[in-house]
């Protein structure tokens, strides 16, 4: 049966408005080259993630954010508190200012960490 | 003479506002103008949205807390110290342990106390989810029920227009409460009455303090077979024959009264004499824009201690924060505030064990309630577990 003029669907009983041929018709070049099938396909593959999605799985991604950025920002918030500081400082500091940062509580407490992580990773090898 | 920061509070309002500090006067903290302070009574950060779940067995202790040291910015100078007095006029507070910390400006961030000794036989009969023994408690309670009725009530701060600690908390639990009971088997031999008190903020006998959410709220429990009433404000409890009486002149009997107590502000604030809020209850007068204290000079509030319409929870101190450190920023280099608060509080809130349903509201618009969905009680699940903690430290 032919659908009266103006209407672009019609055949299945769809009722044809406006808004649904402005969609029919912006989705036309991605449904003429097979492009829109790809779309469809990544909406069901969201779908299906959300399906395999539970608790216990979103919990490890969380403490895998957690761990992540907690790491990076303590990380580049040392360096940047470092940096500023050194660049307060008119000159270059001397070796003998070098060790007496060295000596200092704070810094044995750092180089300690950084030691350890070293002998961490020797253990794993 | 650099001007000094000092934050009182290490709760999420306080840390995520320090962090935001630093980063928004980043310049002046580097010539070293500006120091930047916080306070707290405690070297731990507790995340307290999770007591909710500690009284379903579903958080652990070792997991909702985390140092605060590792929450702060190195930039700031963190003490573990409990602020016992306000010295407003002198600009400067005192400590327990002796100590006098001078500011040029203050944030009050120091949250709210639970009070449920404020209504007779509460403190003795009652159970609640806002502080971790409490939930302890409730927990083993809620587990070993086999038979009889849960009877849940909400009180809310008798200053007018000011909210209970998390508005939609009550529900939560109540929905969460009826899957629990469901998954333990015992759910047909034990009934749940939800009451709602009959003022609630600017709503009478009502089940919510917004109206779109309370017209859902029927549905919602009827589906559940969650009996509810309305106009059901506590006003003692007989802790040995264990009945509830309303002030309407109800008496409700229960085998577990799962009440959101009374609250109050901390006692340093209380005695401060910077509250007009009747009660005893401290909160402290707040310009609704600014966040600035009335009748005080360069002092700002934050969170669950302002006497605003806003909900007393984690999503109110997100949008506060940067309008605090905005209008510091700006009284420093402007000699203005520049930024405004427009009530906005955002949160999922968890609708039962697994389902979720983000909203928002301001003071212009109420939560539009939407189906809840497994996916909104995955982010709920999400953050929790770990972008809560990334909110603390001001990076979302």
């Amino acid at each position: 049966m032919n659908p009266p003029d103006g209407n672009a669907a019609g055949a299945d009983g769809i009722p044809a408005t406006p808004g649904l041929n402005n969609l029919m018709e912006k989705l036309q070049p991605l449904i003429d080259n097979g492009r829109l099938d790809n779309l469809v396909d990544l909406l069901s593959l969201v779908s299906d993630t959300v399906d395999l999605l539970d608790a216990a799985m979103v919990e490890k991604l969380a403490q895998l954010f957690e761990n992540g950025t907690a790491a990076i920002w303590t990380v580049s918030n040392a360096v940047r508190v470092a940096k500023a500081e050194v660049s307060a400082q008119s000159s270059a500091p001397g070796i003998l200012a070098l060790l007496k940062l060295l000596n200092e509580e704070d810094t044995r407490k750092g180089v300690a960490v950084a030691l350890k992580t070293l002998n961490v990773i020797g253990r794993q090898l | 003479m650099s001007k000094r920061i000092v934050i009182v509070g290490g709760g999420v309002g306080g840390t995520m506002l320090a962090n935001q500090l630093v980063g928004k006067l980043y310049p002046e903290v580097l010539r070293g103008d500006i120091t930047i302070t916080l306070l707290s009574n405690s070297p731990d950060h507790y995340y307290k949205p999770a007591f909710m779940y500690v009284a379903f067995n579903q958080f652990f202790a070792e997991e909702l807390k985390r140092p605060e040291r590792s929450l702060l910015r190195p930039e700031i100078t963190f003490a573990v110290e409990d602020v016992t007095r306000f010295e407003f006029p002198a600009q400067s507070l005192q400590t327990r342990s002796g100590k006098r910390y001078s500011y040029d400006f203050l944030v009050i961030a120091t949250g709210c106390v639970p009070a449920p000794e404020r209504i007779e036989g509460l403190q003795e009969a009652g159970d609640h989810f806002y502080q971790y023994e409490p939930a302890r408690q409730l927990a083993q309670r809620l587990s070993t029920i086999k038979k009889g009725r849960i009877f849940i009530t909400v009180s809310f701060p008798q200053t007018p227009n000011v909210p209970h600690q998390c508005g939609i908390a009550p529900v939560e639990t109540t929905l969460m409460l009826d899957d629990f009971l469901r998954r333990r088997g015992v759910r047909d031999h034990v009934e749940i009455v939800y009451t709602y008190p009959t003022v609630a903020q600017l709503l009478r006998n009502c089940l919510f303090l917004q109206r779109p959410t309370g017209n859902v709220l029927p549905a919602i429990f009827e589906q559940k077979n969650i009996l509810y009433q309305r106009g059901f404000t506590l006003s003692h409890v007989d802790a040995d024959q264990k009945i509830a009486y309303s002030a309407e002149g109800d008496a409700q009997p229960f085998d577990i009264l799962m009440a959101t107590p009374p609250i109050r502000a901390v006692d340093a604030v209380l005695q401060s004499g910077a509250s007009q809020a009747p009660n005893n209850e401290g909160w402290l007068p707040t310009h609704h824009e600014t966040l600035q204290v009335y009748g005080l000079e360069n002092v700002y509030v934050i969170g669950d201690t302002v006497d605003l319409p806003v909900s007393k929870a984690g999503g109110a101190c997100h949008n506060q924060a940067p309008v605090i450190a905005n209008n510091i920023a700006g009284e420093i280099r402007l000699g203005s505030t520049v930024s405004v608060y427009d009530g906005r509080v955002q949160a999922v809130a968890q609708m039962g064990l697994n389902a979720g349903m983000p909203l928002w509201y301001d003071y212009a618009h109420d939560v539009l309630p939407t189906p809840p969905t497994k996916l909104g009680g995955l982010l709920r699940n999400g953050f929790n577990r770990g972008l809560y903690w990334a909110v603390a430290r001001g990076m979302l």
